[in-house]
């Protein structure tokens, strides 16, 4: 099989390369030239060397040895410097797009170093085999994609670009890079440069662990799979870890954790617990191949820490033996009734269960004109706000019930009141509505209500919606189609108060009142102690008066400065571990990121060594050896070696 | 006597006052000296008086001075004959090569040779090896020529181009006469000095060969490709300096020292090598004298 080449130098360096043997061969016609001495008489030196003309036939089949060794030589450098090499395949076109993935799983070590420098060693393997004049460019990516080296035909910018790709913990979304390769690589797309749009090898050096990219047009692209990742990488991850109060007893807490291996074997896991960097509980279980593990911890009392497993396993992917959870202190919803006066609500609104999940603050329709209301409403402060028979100017930050009011969002209204309605449906399935049974509830006037797009009836009556949720930004408003209460003057009389329904004496109007509490109030506490993938943006609540907020990452300290009070989107949750916002000494938020992500953590490569993009199926180069196999080295050693073969050939000369 | 020159320093002048030069064979002389001559009797033409010591044979003391003066004097009867040295120097180029060059340490050693002759009497010649044969060279006799002699040494140049053999021809044929010969040269003739000291002995004289090397070539420092021009006839040998080729050379060298040494030796001529480098007192007081030419 004969090799390929690689210039490497330009025609001018090979010209004088090229002159060098001549010179030599030149500078042996014409002797060499040596320093003239005067000595009183050559007399002895003479006959010093006369035994070296006695064998002077030897002695010029010694100096052409010498002659035809440096010869040698030249001719291994100029043999180096052309880089013969085999096997590697010769990278026919002009454009060539590396995608190399650096997401979570390209750290699996069952390549060594990792799949990462696997792929990164492939790359420029590939680069080098770049004729002089094709242009490529360097994208990594992980959930986005990232530009490392824009077109060039430097192989040494390219080099760089693919030196610069660092490994993250995030996860893959090919979509992304493709999008991106498909914007530098096909300008033709944009309509007034369709003539120079050039076909482009994309090469896609990855595990493959993302899914098929669907809808999408690869136009001028040739898509190239390089799987990295052997069959024998095994893994063990933790999938989940949540906490949650134990279901009788509200102030004990249970963290519950889900592990799966992904490898060929069995293996035992050992599992500690620790809160607070304390160790608290240890476990050792035995997952079989391809299985999942769950395992429930009791935590006992615990109000408030940092929950971290880790998981002690025998496996080639580090990021996801390490799970962490944040326990976040019991925080009362703070709640706003607004009500001209409505006993049964203020009531059901107290209860002591009522009171465990949230602080109630009661005030007249009058509040709503005051500065206070307003500050505090813009500035999140309201978990939740209860109108009875009253309405706001503006929609305020928070979770919204009206009663008997229609509020002042977009796509609210309400039809003219109609006498006893009846109800005839309830969404059970909503949260709000779970055991509550409205059969025994009789209504004495209503207004129906008209939903707006995307909202949900959650009582229906025979004239139309009576309870109806929908959602405004990151919020949500329940509308109640009627009052339970009025205060109507009966014949002239004085306003006594009449009530509208008889709900309020049914059981289910408690019940009622704690699914709002619950589902309103204890909302945002998801995203409390909650857990965030990497890389995946986090809302800071920032308190009204700050302007300064620290966050403590697993790996620094950023300052966040937001521009105006309210909420601050935090995006470098590159890494898992536990994010703490303080402000100053108190802890403001905190919160998890784990690689809770089957995708990441399933190392195993692709069952089909195949991806789909749009309609194209791209098959694996499983044989395909990046590395091209080069003999210069070789080269360069022989022609060190045989230069020593010529010094010692010319020192026996000279000793004779 | 102490006066300075740049060949003798006043130092050995006063060591060389109290030396002699001895030749292993008698030589009849032109003019009286102070050594003995076989020929007793031969000539009675009156010389001088000396102080009689006890001991002098009575037969010479004169009686007539004595009735005269009332004092012993002896008359002195015995002829007494004058020594013929010849200082020879090879001065060819070859001799101007090393520090100090060889050619002044020879005119060195023949000053001080030359002056120990003068000092008892006898007749002091100094001649290069390329002197023409027409030409004679200045005789000095006597303390007083010291000054002249020296003077004469000081002339001598190197840079003559003559052979050898050539050149020890033309002295025997100049200079008839017996006597001692001291051969100043470095042999280093590629004709073969053999021819040269063959003409020197066959004039019976006794020959004293001083080969004079220098540093340079007893212990050549030489490095590298280099192409070695002989200063003489411009004949090139083309070398490489190294330690097993300057190895060789030694061997060479060695070679060609006892070569000469076994020539003259056999034919009765004593053969004295020397450094250039060495300080000439030495040679005086070492080698000279163990080689018996000074007494």
């Amino acid at each position: 099989m004969w090799p390929d080449w690689i210039n490497m130098l330009s025609w001018w360096q090979w010209s004088i390369l090229a002159a060098i043997p001549p010179a030599i061969v030149a500078l042996y016609f014409l002797k060499l030239r040596r320093r003239p001495l005067e000595v009183p008489s050559t007399y002895l030196w003479h006959k010093s060397i006369e035994d070296l003309r006695v064998n002077s036939l030897w002695q010029r089949l010694r100096r052409n040895a010498l002659l035809w060794l440096q010869l040698l030589v030249i001719a291994l450098a100029m043999l180096a410097l052309a880089r013969p090499g085999w096997h590697g395949a010769k990278l026919t076109g002009h454009r060539f797009v590396f995608l190399i993935d650096n997401s979570a799983s390209m750290q699996a070590t069952d390549v060594v170093p990792t799949r990462l420098d696997e792929a990164k060693r492939r790359a420029v393997g590939l680069i080098d085999q770049m004729a002089s004049g094709d242009v490529a460019m360097v994208v990594s990516f992980a959930d986005s994609a990232r530009i490392e080296q824009t077109f060039t035909d430097s192989h040494g910018l390219l080099r760089r670009g693919v030196e610069a790709i660092r490994a993250t913990d995030r996860t893959t979304s090919l979509r992304d890079a493709m999008q991106v390769a498909a914007g530098l690589a096909n300008p033709g797309r944009s309509e007034e440069i369709r003539d120079t749009a050039m076909p482009a090898k994309v090469f896609i050096l990855s595990d493959g662990k993302f899914d098929d990219v669907r809808d999408f047009s690869l136009g001028n692209l040739e898509p190239v799979f390089v799987p990295i990742g052997t069959a024998a990488a095994a893994n063990v991850g933790i999938l989940t870890l949540s906490t949650r109060r134990h279901e009788l007893r509200s102030d004990q807490l249970q963290a519950f954790a889900r592990l799966e291996n992904f490898g060929p074997r069995d293996v035992s896991v050992g599992l500690e617990l620790l809160l607070d960097g304390r160790m608290i509980d240890a476990d050792r279980m035995s997952i079989a191949a391809a299985g999942t593990k769950q395992v429930a911890f009791d935590l006992g009392s615990v109000t408030s820490g940092v929950l971290t497993l880790r998981a002690t396993a025998a496996d080639h992917l580090a990021v996801d033996n390490e799970a962490y959870a944040v326990i976040s202190p019991p925080r009362l919803a703070n709640v706003l009734l607004l009500t001209p006066g409505n006993e049964t609500l203020q009531w059901v609104l107290q209860t002591a269960a009522a009171g465990a999940i949230a602080a109630v603050q009661v005030q007249p329709p009058a509040f709503l004109k005051t500065a206070a209301y307003r500050k505090q409403a813009a500035a999140r402060n309201f978990d939740f706000i209860l109108y009875d028979r009253c309405r706001p100017d503006e929609m305020p930050q928070a979770n919204t019930l009206f009663i008997g009011a229609v509020p002042p969002a977009p796509g609210w209204s309400a039809k003219p009141a109609v006498g006893r309605p009846q109800i005839i449906d309830v969404n059970p399935a909503h949260p709000i509505m779970q055991w509550i049974d409205m059969g025994n509830v009789d209504l004495a006037e209503a207004t129906p209500l008209v939903v707006p797009r995307g909202g949900s009836v959650l009582v229906d009556s025979d004239v139309g919606p009576m309870l109806a949720i929908a959602p405004r930004e990151a919020f949500e408003d329940a509308v109640l189609g009627f009052a339970i209460l009025a205060e109507k003057s009966i014949a002239g009389g004085k306003p006594e108060v009449v009530y509208l329904t008889n709900w309020s004496i049914r059981a289910s109007f408690p019940i009622f009142a704690l699914n709002l509490l619950k589902y309103f109030g204890r909302q945002r506490e998801i995203t409390d102690s909650g857990s965030l993938l990497p890389g995946q943006p986090v809302t800071i609540r920032v308190p009204s008066d700050r302007t300064r907020l620290t966050v403590e990452m697993p790996h620094g300290t950023a300052e966040i400065r937001p521009i105006r009070p309210g909420e601050f989107s935090f995006t470098l949750t590159d890494h898992p571990g536990v994010y703490q916002v303080r402000d100053g000494e108190t802890v403001v938020q905190r919160f998890a990121v784990n690689l809770f992500d089957r995708r990441e953590s399933d190392i195993r490569p692709r069952a089909e060594l195949a991806l789909k993009i749009g309609h194209v199926k791209v098959v694996a180069q499983s044989t395909w050896t990046a590395a091209r196999r080069e003999i210069w080295r070789t080269l360069l050693g022989l022609a060190l070696v045989v230069l020593s073969l010529e010094w010692y050939t010319y020192w026996k000369r000279i000793s004779v | 006597m102490a006066t300075a020159s740049t060949l003798l320093s006043p130092e050995l002048l006063t060591r060389l006052e109290a030396m002699e030069l001895i030749s292993r064979k008698i030589f009849r002389g032109r003019m009286k000296g102070e050594r003995r001559s076989p020929r007793k009797g031969q000539s009675v033409e009156f010389a001088d008086f000396r102080n009689y010591v006890p001991g002098d044979d009575l037969r010479f003391v004169d009686w007539n001075t004595y009735a005269r003066l009332d004092r012993l004097f002896l008359k002195m009867f015995l002829e007494e004959e004058d020594l013929h040295f010849y200082g020879l120097i090879d001065a060819s180029r070859s001799m101007d090569f090393g520090q100090p060059s060889k050619f002044l340490f020879a005119k060195q050693l023949l000053a001080a040779l030359g002056f120990v002759g003068l000092v008892r009497g006898d007749r002091v010649k100094i001649e290069t090896l390329g002197q023409p044969l027409g030409r004679t060279s200045p005789a000095f006799r006597g303390r007083r020529s010291l000054w002249r002699m020296l003077d004469h040494l000081e002339s001598l140049a190197p840079g003559e181009n003559i052979s050898l053999a050539e050149g020890a021809k033309n002295f025997c044929l100049r200079n008839p006469g017996k006597g001692i010969v001291v051969f100043a040269s470095d042999l280093m003739d590629k004709a073969g000095y053999e021819a040269a000291l063959g003409w020197l002995i066959a004039r019976d004289l006794d020959v004293y060969v001083v080969h004079v090397l220098s540093p340079e070539e007893l212990d050549p420092a030489l490095e590298g490709d280099l192409r070695l021009v002989d200063c003489e006839d411009g004949d090139e040998a083309e070398i490489t300096a190294a330690g097993p080729l300057l190895a060789r050379y030694k061997q060479t060298l060695a070679g060609f020292l006892a070569a000469a040494r076994q020539f003259c030796v056999r034919r009765g001529v004593a053969w004295m090598p020397t450094n250039s480098s060495e300080p000439i007192e030495e040679l005086v007081h070492g080698c000279l004298r163990q080689g018996g030419l000074l007494r």
